[in-house]
């Protein structure tokens, strides 16, 4: 198991971002709707105010593990400008794991930056 | 898994999809299409590597890796067969040297001893502290033993175990027959299955009981052709009518230290022991085997020490006469079969595990010249993007994939070895010491395991080298044109780092063998003090009824002499209790006559034989005082006794000792003194090694007691011993022709077999120790044979620029040298700090023997100039011009 990998746009150099941090994001772009894969990433660097740019080799891999664990399906329709284009969808166990992992990230966030701003 | 399927055939589409999209979306942001696909395809990346992780999501990936990586694999060792057969042979040697050893411990040492539960049965012996007498393994008296059955109560059971063998006449010619008396619960301790019939019941182990006789399957077949009818029958022990009771299965091994691991199970007969009311409160002569035990499944090995430990401390009480200083010594069963062996073999196993080590140095050598012309392959792999990870496995793949083969292969040469040792005549001429047999070992399932652990170990460790290098690898350099190892020829490489190690093994493993060589010499040098040469043995026991008073056996020793003596080519004959240099001799208590009178505990000790007259004559001892025995010696004369120098030195180191005397056990006992009359000079009597003690000869012809018995009977001659044998026996047969006469050999012999351990010992020791310089000289070679050939560019620099050959040749030299001597040096001293482990092996050398050492460190550095001196001479003949343009 690897994380998803994410660069920043002012900085090139390559941060690994914690694991399963990725699959999050997508998990909570797929909340909106389903759609395709370039519209996730594109979603997700547009979300970001581009601070997040999805390393799009990892996208791939994301999505098919997210399908394997059967919290994202997938189905074939047209995409808009009327091409047949593969649209993933969030199941309810993905929803369920979507809450779970968003509270969990919010503690970590939380807890991280008591320690990191003791002062404020 | 259709899902997977699914999910991926559409991955192709989809990325290109993508692409497109991303490409779309970078022309509408004003880029020229061209422009805006190729910053689609960047930002995108490995579009194979991508696929390829998508893929891993789904499937058992490691097992496709693996199925494609040995692919790989196979074709790159087909690829290069030099390299593959080179490293597959060396392997094969390694491992199938360290199976063929393996096979032997296993048999002898792991398997489990073939009773149920075995690990719950031990030995009861007696262990004895006194001033003048250790030993840790005494034969129990059968006092001590029904004493220590009485009152345990950690065993389920104790079984007393004598040592006997019969002469079984009737239906053919008498035969001598090794066996035992034993106690009725012997077998049921041991639980083992029978064949036919049943074991003796306590009422037949009693006193005066029924005369039975339980038979082993060998001699049931041998003799009786396996007639189930046998069982109906009575056979003739010692003159005296047995009924056969029982016949024990094919299985079934006694467990005699003597011969549990030879290759024929020579105990053949047991007969219920029968203890008498006075045998039983007998604690003073000590004439049982042992005593087997089996724990309770409640009771563990301490407590059972722990209770044994106060018996004897009570017993001690009881009586302190006999038992002062006697302890119990429970030894786990397995211990006491294998004790004798165990060094030898674990010295054995330890060296072959160097030597793989070497082979996997070696192998790893062959391998890095191989990976070096593989760098840029590799390099290359790096750049194009695969993880540093994945080579590994398949470099890994490819070292485990040889590994096997060369493993498979040692199968081969690990049996063939097998089958050449139980040719050698080391293991055909085995002492009582028993070396195990290698009739009964094979390829097992737990050997085909080791096999495999060792071989895949083997692959691990050689294949750590190149893995090394692509841990290391600089991508950059890897993959500039013409780019080899020669533009760091400073550095000290992985490569020298494991010669240096490899000839280090290789010095431990010769040393050791160097150290027992010497010893083996030493051992053969040693003086007897007894000439075998022209001596003939052979084994024959009067026991049958017509020789119960011992008058009739003296009667009987004398004539038959008499017979031998007249045979055409003999010089003179004798016999006596027990031969020498067959790993017996018995130990008694005594004291002198005008000492003070001294406890049990003070008693000194000697051995003692029984002899006849002309004992000392036939054997080559010289009679240095005094006279020998003479048939006039009878019971109604003085009692006398002849001992060795050692003795007369140790007690009457500044009298005449003839006409001293002494008396058996206390001065205060009621037994005679003894006059002694002579003084014999000293021999080797337990084995070669053992230096001769103070020891007493009593005279057959003044002995009464039933126990008083002459077994081995030595015959000189002037020619070849084995030529009389045939009058010899037809001697003793026209006096009795029901004797049977067993052991016929000549005294050489004896000799040889006393020392078949060490011979064997030292036969596989050498064999490895062999492999070992190999092994180090061609690694040492092809180091620097291949430094030399990646210095060839070097090389003609230095000769166009004026360098003398000579000087070329040094170079070369002393860098191979350097490392030889690197090595030797290193091995120089891990040997001096493991050779230690082997002092029990050895005999009259220290472990740290400086001439051993010093040989080994000579031999070693000629065998690495000679190694270095090939490409060193190579060098000097190097043509500048066709080295400078040497790519």
């Amino acid at each position: 198991m690897f994380s998803g990998r994410m660069s920043t746009k002012e900085q090139k150099e390559r941060i690994e971002l914690l694991q399963g941090t990725l699959d999050l994001l997508i998990l909570r772009t797929l909340l909106l709707g389903p759609t395709h894969g370039h519209a996730i990433a594109k979603a997700i660097q547009f979300k970001s105010d581009d601070v997040l740019q999805v390393e799009q080799g990892s996208l791939y891999p994301a999505l098919h593990r997210l399908i394997k664990r059967r919290w994202i399906s997938v189905e074939e329709g047209t995409s808009e400008n009327n091409r047949r284009a593969k649209f993933y969808r969030l199941t309810a166990k993905g929803r369920r794991q979507l809450e779970l992992e968003t509270s969990k990230w919010d503690t970590l966030a939380g807890a991280i930056t008591r320690i990191l701003r003791p002062a404020e | 898994m259709r899902r997977r399927k699914r999910m991926l055939e559409s991955l192709d589409w989809e990325i290109r999809d993508y692409i497109e999209m991303e490409t779309q979306d970078n022309i509408e942001r004003g880029m020229s299409p061209e422009e805006a696909r190729y910053a689609a395809l960047r930002k995108f990346g490995n579009v194979a590597r991508v696929k390829e992780e998508t893929r891993e999501v789904w499937s058992v990936i490691w097992l496709e890796q693996l199925v494609q990586d040995a692919r790989y694999a196979a074709r790159m060792l087909r690829k290069s067969p030099g390299f593959t057969v080179v490293a597959v042979l060396t392997l094969a040697l390694g491992i199938g040297a360290t199976t063929a050893i393996f096979s032997v411990v296993q048999a002898v040492i792991l398997e489990p001893l073939p009773y149920p539960r075995p690990d719950r049965l031990v030995m009861l012996l007696e262990r004895v502290r006194l001033r003048n007498y250790q030993n840790d393994l005494n034969d129990p008296s059968p006092g001590n033993f029904a004493d220590w059955r009485a009152q345990n109560s950690v065993f389920e059971d104790v079984a007393a175990i004598q040592d006997r063998s019969f002469n079984l006449t009737g239906n053919g010619e008498p035969l001598r027959v090794e066996g035992e008396a034993v106690s009725a619960s012997l077998f049921s301790l041991l639980q083992v299955p029978m064949a036919l019939g049943r074991t003796f019941t306590f009422d037949e182990d009693v006193s005066g009981g029924p005369r039975v006789v339980v038979m082993g399957y060998g001699l049931w077949v041998s003799r009786f052709g396996a007639d189930p009818q046998v069982l109906h029958k009575s056979v003739l022990l010692d003159g005296v009518s047995y009924q056969v009771i029982g016949i024990m299965d094919r299985s079934f091994r006694f467990p005699d230290p003597a011969n549990f691991h030879g290759a024929a199970q020579t105990d053949q007969l047991w007969v219920p022991i029968a203890l008498s009311r006075a045998d039983l409160s007998n604690h003073g002569s000590h004439f049982l085997q042992g005593a087997l035990a089996r724990l309770k499944p409640e009771a563990t090995l301490s407590q059972a020490r722990l209770q044994m430990d106060a018996i004897a401390q009570r017993l001690i009480h009881e009586h302190p006469g006999t038992n002062e200083g006697v302890g119990v010594n429970v030894v786990p069963l397995r211990e006491q079969l294998v004790g004798n062996v165990k060094s030898e073999l674990c010295i054995l196993l330890g060296a072959v595990a160097l030597v793989l080590l070497m082979v996997c140095a070696n192998v790893a050598n062959l391998w890095l010249v191989r990976a070096s012309t593989r760098g840029r392959e590799l390099a290359l792999r790096i750049a194009l993007g695969a993880p540093r990870m994945r080579i590994l496995r398949q470099l890994f793949t490819e070292s485990l994939l040889l590994a096997l083969l060369g493993g498979g292969a040692g199968m081969l040469v690990a049996s063939w070895g097998l089958r050449a040792l139980q040719g050698a005549r080391a293991l055909q001429t085995l002492g009582p010491s028993g070396v195990p047999s290698v009739g009964t070992l094979g390829v097992g399932l737990p050997v085909l395991a080791f096999t495999l652990a060792v071989s895949l170990l083997a692959g691990l460790i050689f294949g750590m080298a190149p893995a090394w290098q692509v841990v290391r690898c600089n991508v950059q350099r890897g993959l500039k044109e013409g780019a080899r190892e020669s533009d760091s020829p400073s550095r000290l490489g992985l490569r020298d780092v494991m010669v240096v190690a490899e000839i280090a093994l290789g010095v431990i493993v010769v040393v050791g063998a160097a150290l027992l060589l010497r010893s083996f010499v030493l051992l053969q040098q040693t003086p007897l003090g007894f000439d075998p040469r022209g001596l003939l043995t052979l084994r024959a026991i009067p026991r049958s009824t017509q020789y119960s008073q011992p008058w009739q056996r003296s009667s009987f020793y004398r004539q038959a002499l008499a017979k031998i003596e007249a045979v055409p080519g003999v010089k003179s004959a004798g016999a006596v209790s027990f031969l020498p240099l067959t790993f017996f001799q018995a130990s008694k208590g005594f004291s002198v006559e005008g000492q003070p009178a001294l406890t049990a505990d003070e008693l000194p000790m000697a051995a003692y034989d029984l002899v006849s007259p002309g004992y000392f004559e036939t054997l080559g001892v010289p009679v240095l005082q005094g006279r020998d025995f003479s048939w006039s010696d009878t019971q109604q004369t003085l009692p006398v006794i002849v001992v060795n120098e050692a003795m007369a030195q140790k007690y009457w180191p500044n009298e005449d000792p003839v006409g001293q005397r002494i008396k058996e056990g206390r001065a205060d006992a009621a037994m005679p003194w003894l006059t002694v009359i002579g003084v014999v000079g000293n021999f080797r009597h337990f084995d070669v090694a053992s230096p001769p003690r103070p020891t007493m000869f009593f005279p057959i012809s003044q002995l009464a007691a039933g126990t008083a018995l002459l077994r081995d009977w030595v015959v000189r001659t002037s020619g070849n011993p084995l030529a009389i044998a045939a009058g010899v026996r037809q001697a003793v047969w026209s006096l009795d022709k029901d004797m049977p006469i067993s052991r016929v050999q000549a005294m050489e012999e004896v000799r040889s077999s006393s020392v078949a351990k060490q011979q064997f010992t030292l036969l596989l020791l050498g064999l490895f120790a062999g492999l070992a310089v190999a092994l180090a000289s061609v690694g040492l070679y092809g180091v620097t044979a291949y430094a030399t050939a990646l210095r060839t560019r070097e090389i003609g620099i230095r000769m166009a620029l004026g360098a003398q050959r000579r000087q070329v040749m040094r170079l070369v030299l002393f860098h191979g040298a350097a490392l030889g001597f690197a090595g030797v040096s290193v091995g120089i001293v891990a040997a001096l700090l493991l050779t230690r482990l082997m002092s029990a092996l050895l005999y009259g050398v220290r472990a740290t023997d400086p001439l051993a050492f010093g040989a080994v460190a000579v031999l070693l550095s000629l065998v690495i100039l000679v190694a270095c001196y090939i490409p060193a001479r190579r060098a000097m003949h190097t043509d500048p011009m066709v080295a400078l343009r040497y790519e």
